[in-house]
């Protein structure tokens, strides 16, 4: 886990460098642009969370084994504040660039919708005591919630969309050594995911590894 | 289907004797109408824009509080133990409380939505078909997901609110399709201007009503 950690800020480091010493100041967009580097990994590690809790939730409910609820809990809640972080800096660069803080635009739609289902998902965690109980329920949040995603993307793509495209399907609308930041803050924040996650997780394990032996005590 | 059947007559007879949910469904309907006409602007003519949207607020938040009863009953005396010991597969209780709770959700909105309409001075004249095409394709949905959500909230002890909760975020593409297909059905547009939305709803209600038949076996079993 240290050595998780280590990684992450030394890559976050190096991020930080090309960020903001290595990669050009963009030309219209000025010195805002830079919030981009962190934007785009923030929404890609969000996303991610939410895959793996969904898959995290399907296997517990096959086999009803309580680490793959720990890792779905994980998961969600690193979620959670990713995507806040994304609304969060999203905002901050739309101010100067679109004018406002907020628009209803399908990606920023979905991600704030994500942000509540998520968000009610934490709450159903908070809100029940047995274990097993608490664990189907929360894998089943996880997994509607992920099956909600792409009718929300859907519904909101058919208002319009202000949204600058810049990662597509078969290029990267940007400069080489833009490109060169964004790939190592992408390293960064994906390996900080992991950090966090292996963290999230063995607090979960621990908390386990007590009930267990407090059941022993018990018993004796 | 026959043992679908029988837990639907049994949770209808119990609802028309003591006609406790839909009583306060029709009731919380009409003030929520009541209570927005007045926010908007009492006795004016509310534009199109908005009216569809007023329509879908009172229906859904009418809707819930019938959602919120269908597995009510079942926990006094922890009557569904003796449904889950029955032979019965846990996916009719599925389909039959699902149809119970659409059963709900149309006598609300028979005496609903002919308020609105009163209320709000709205003209439908020759549009009612395609009305009832997106009412019943809310509806599906609602009942599927509603279903699911329905039977963890009357789970948990702790938190009475949970209902909501859970299934609002959820809801949200569902409910804006619909709001959107009524805006433009109320303001006179053709079918080729809405047909996207009603696509979309149709798909909300396929991927819904075939995840929520295949989770609800889990969230019973703990409930």
């Amino acid at each position: 886990m240290r050595k998780l950690i280590i990684i992450s800020a030394g890559l976050f480091l190096a991020a930080i460098y090309l960020v903001f010493f290595y990669a050009p100041v963009e030309s219209v967009m000025g010195i805002v642009q830079k919030i981009f580097y962190f934007h785009l990994p923030l929404a890609f590690t969000a996303f991610f969370s939410y895959l793996v809790a969904f898959v995290c939730g399907l296997l517990y409910l096959v086999k009803k084994e309580s680490k793959w609820d720990i890792y779905s809990a994980g998961s969600v809640e690193i979620g959670v504040v990713l995507t806040t972080l994304v609304l969060i800096t999203g905002s901050l660069w739309a101010r100067p660039i679109w004018n406002t803080w907020w628009t209803w635009d399908p990606r920023l739609t979905t991600s704030l919708i994500l942000w509540l289902i998520y968000a009610a998902y934490l709450i159903l965690r908070m809100s029940i005591e047995q274990e097993s109980k608490r664990a189907t329920f929360c894998a089943v949040m996880a997994i509607i919630g992920f099956v909600d995603v792409p009718i929300v993307f859907m519904s909101a793509r058919l208002w319009r969309s202000i949204h600058p495209v810049v990662v597509k399907s078969n290029s990267i609308a940007m400069e080489p050594s833009m490109k060169l930041a964004l790939l190592l803050a992408m390293f960064a924040f994906f390996s900080l995911w992991f950090a966090l996650f292996r963290i999230r997780t063995s607090g979960g394990f621990l908390l386990e590894k007590i009930k267990h032996l407090e059941n022993r005590i018990m018993e004796k | 289907m026959k043992q679908a059947w029988f837990i639907i007559k049994k949770d209808l007879m119990i609802e028309f004797r003591k006609k406790e949910a839909l009583m306060s469904m029709l009731f919380f309907g009409f003030l929520v109408l009541v209570i927005l006409n007045i926010a908007t602007g009492i006795g004016s003519k509310v534009a199109s824009s908005v009216s569809g949207g007023i329509l879908w607020l009172a229906i859904i938040f009418s809707a819930v509080l019938g959602l919120d009863r269908i597995f009510a009953h079942e926990n006094e005396n922890r009557c569904i133990d003796g449904l889950l010991l029955s032979p019965i597969e846990p996916e009719s209780i599925f389909l039959a409380k699902m149809a119970v709770n659409l059963i709900f959700m149309i006598i609300a909105e028979v005496i609903l939505i002919p308020l609105f309409f009163i209320l709000y001075n709205n003209e439908i004249s020759g549009r009612l078909p395609m009305l009832i095409v997106i009412v019943m394709l809310l509806n599906l949905g609602f009942s599927s997901v509603g279903t699911l959500v329905s039977a963890m909230s009357s789970g948990i002890k702790k938190n009475d609110m949970m209902l909501p909760i859970l299934l609002f975020p959820v809801l949200i593409p569902l409910i804006a399709a619909t709001v959107k297909s009524t805006t433009e059905l109320l303001g006179g547009a053709g079918v080729a201007k809405y047909s996207q939305w009603l696509y979309l709803t149709g798909a909300f209600d396929l991927i819904f009503f075939g995840s929520s038949y295949l989770l609800f076996e889990h969230v019973i079993k703990e409930g």
